[in-house]
């Protein structure tokens, strides 16, 4: 079996509504999975199914070959999870909210001591190991439940938002690390940054109302669901008459202004020619190709629209 | 085997030392409170019930409320705010443990804390009034005071389990769990009820678990009705508390 996790039609209901719809999905071992999503979507639900902490309605998942439903033990000693909200031991110290998870993994001291100096390292903790969490920043706490997550060094690592609330510092040091995990480690994410994704995801997948909508690396969506054929022009004079000029064009879709520059969505690639011949080259300072955003991408399939 | 329920109740036990003297200091006044005003401010006018002291027949009873309560209080609490304000128990149960062992940890240490909290109060009660015992009759006392700390425990870890707004917890400590406790004759012999009561209220588990205890303070031996009561309301607890969680935690 060479793929880390399995959804085989998995569904969610909370009583009447269905937050998760016959959702299969197979992520490859050692890759980094991405999961994106507007809010309700039900990313975090999907989580919970594959950490063992909500059983699905119908459906089974599999990580690494390991029923959800039939072999919950064995799901969890592979797994890490970082939930979205942070939920540390404020009663004990950052290291002793490490040892307990050890302990709970059936640690002993002389493996899990050097391997939590090590992650007190990583995230820049190691000085504050003796103190209480709340006492600690947002960032500071949320990268103390990444450490935690890591300490008995898990097979998939499932990672509901982590770097929600890190600094831009923090943030890249936790991808860095997410990297190097690459291989050794399977990773499942879900995240509302694109950059992330994109920096991050050897794969992405765009979820809404409990259902798959797109899925492929960065690359491949932004091809496929973006707006490929918008350019950007800039007008050195006469900007009134060109949107004038641009209004009476059959071939242009979409036209956005700000001062002297225009955003110009075309209806297809092909029709870049009959522009040019229509707006004539002298008054232009400068024509471009807009990159797609993974952004864009995000905003095409799941709509404008702030979720309720 | 449990060594999960060994971690969390080492956890627990953990964080009971590191307050162990703030915690002792509010859980000794309050019985040792009632013992000042009712043993002695009203020695004048009860001087013995059924032959003992005053002080000596409400004794008995104050130390094991004071386990019980404080069994049921860190169950019930502990278990709320582990599963609600904290969110641990999700960390618990997202490593190899299973449920059987966070909630047989969780019931143990709301257990010891009965249990540390109980002695303190009766090496209080013994340090500072002539309250005098026979220690022959010591394990008998101290049997008692474990299954009936290990019942209020399962009980606290049951409320703890099933409600989700704190209110609750304190309305069914003063609707439920205190009336449970005053009604059992801690203050006053049970030949005080109407005898068409007395049945009843024989069959409550606290009244077990104070007569019981106090017989076996007093004479060294615990009657059998109470003792079938006690291990039965224990054995019954435990079973619901565990199922309860079990049952919490498939939804
Ligand atoms: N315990 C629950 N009871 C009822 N409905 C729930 C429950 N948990 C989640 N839901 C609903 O299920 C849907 C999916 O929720 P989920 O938490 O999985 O979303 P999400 O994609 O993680 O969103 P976010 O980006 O805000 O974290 C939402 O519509 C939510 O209202
Ligand atoms: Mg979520």
């Amino acid at each position: 079996m060479s793929h880390a996790i399995t959804l085989h039609e998995i569904t969610k209901s909370y009583d009447g509504f269905t937050a998760v719809d016959r959702f299969s999905l197979e992520v490859a071992r050692g890759t980094v999975f991405g999961l994106l999503g507007p809010n309700g979507a039900g990313k975090t639900t999907l989580i919970k199914i594959l950490t063992t902490l909500m059983r699905p309605s119908l459906g089974d998942a599999f990580v690494e070959g390991h029923s959800v439903l039939t072999a919950g033990k064995e799901v969890r000693r592979l797994i890490g999870v970082v939930p979205q909200e942070n939920n540390l031991d404020r009663y004990l110290t950052a290291r002793e909210n490490l040892t307990l998870h050890a302990r709970l993994h059936g640690m002993r001291p002389a493996s899990y001591n050097p391997r939590i100096d090590e992650l007190l390292e990583m995230t820049g903790l190691a000085s504050r190991g003796n103190d209480f969490p709340d006492t600690f920043s947002g960032g500071m706490q949320r990268r103390l439940v990444v450490a935690r997550a890591l300490v008995h060094e898990p097979r998939v690592l499932f990672l509901d938002e982590p770097t929600t609330g890190l600094d831009p510092q923090s943030r890249r040091a936790l991808w860095d690390y997410i990297r190097g995990l690459r291989r050794k480690m399977t990773v499942f994410l879900t995240t509302h940054y694109m950059d992330e994704a994109d920096a991050l995801c050897d794969r992405i997948m765009i979820m809404d109302h409990g259902a798959c909508l797109a899925d492929g690396t960065a690359a491949h969506l932004k091809d496929a669901y973006s707006r490929a054929h918008t350019y950007q022009v800039e007008f050195k004079r006469d900007a009134e008459r060109y949107e004038g000029v641009l209004a009476g064009l059959s071939f242009v879709k979409a036209v956005e202004r700000e001062g002297a520059v225009f955003q110009i969505t075309l209806a297809d690639e092909e029709s870049i020619k009959p522009l040019m011949d229509h707006l004539g080259g002298a008054d232009i300072r400068r024509i471009c190709l807009k990159e797609p955003s993974l952004e864009d991408v995000f905003i095409a399939l799941t709509g404008e629209k702030v979720r309720e | 085997m449990f060594k999960g329920a060994f971690s969390i109740w080492g956890r627990d036990m953990l964080v009971l030392r590191r307050s162990i003297v703030s915690e002792l200091v509010s859980v000794v006044a309050y019985p040792l409170t009632l013992y000042l005003a009712f043993g002695f401010g009203l020695k004048g006018y009860i001087t013995a019930v059924n032959g003992v002291p005053y002080p000596l027949f409400i004794a008995p009873g104050l130390i094991s409320m004071t386990a019980v309560n404080a069994a049921f209080d860190e169950s019930s609490w502990s278990m709320w705010f582990h599963r609600r304000v904290q969110r641990t128990i999700e960390e618990y149960r997202v490593t190899p443990v299973t449920v059987y062992d966070i909630v047989i940890g969780k019931i143990f240490s709301g257990f010891s804390q009965g249990a540390v909290k109980g002695s303190v109060v009766f090496l209080v009660i013994l340090a500072l009034t002539p309250f005098r015992i026979d220690y022959t009759h010591l394990p008998s006392y101290l049997g008692c005071i474990a299954l009936s700390s290990m019942t209020f425990s399962c009980l606290g870890t049951i409320c703890g389990t099933v409600i989700d707004k704190p209110e609750n917890i304190g309305r069914v400590q003063s609707v439920i769990i205190v009336p449970l406790i005053f009604m059992a004759g801690i203050f006053f012999p049970l030949s005080s009820y109407p005898s068409s009561i007395l049945p009843l209220i024989e069959l409550l588990p606290t009244t077990a678990v104070f007569e019981g205890a106090r017989d076996a303070l007093l004479t060294g031996a615990v009657p059998t009705h109470y003792l079938v009561n006690l291990v039965l309301s224990a054995a019954v607890s435990f079973a619901v508390a565990v199922y309860v969680f079990n049952r919490k935690m498939a939804e």
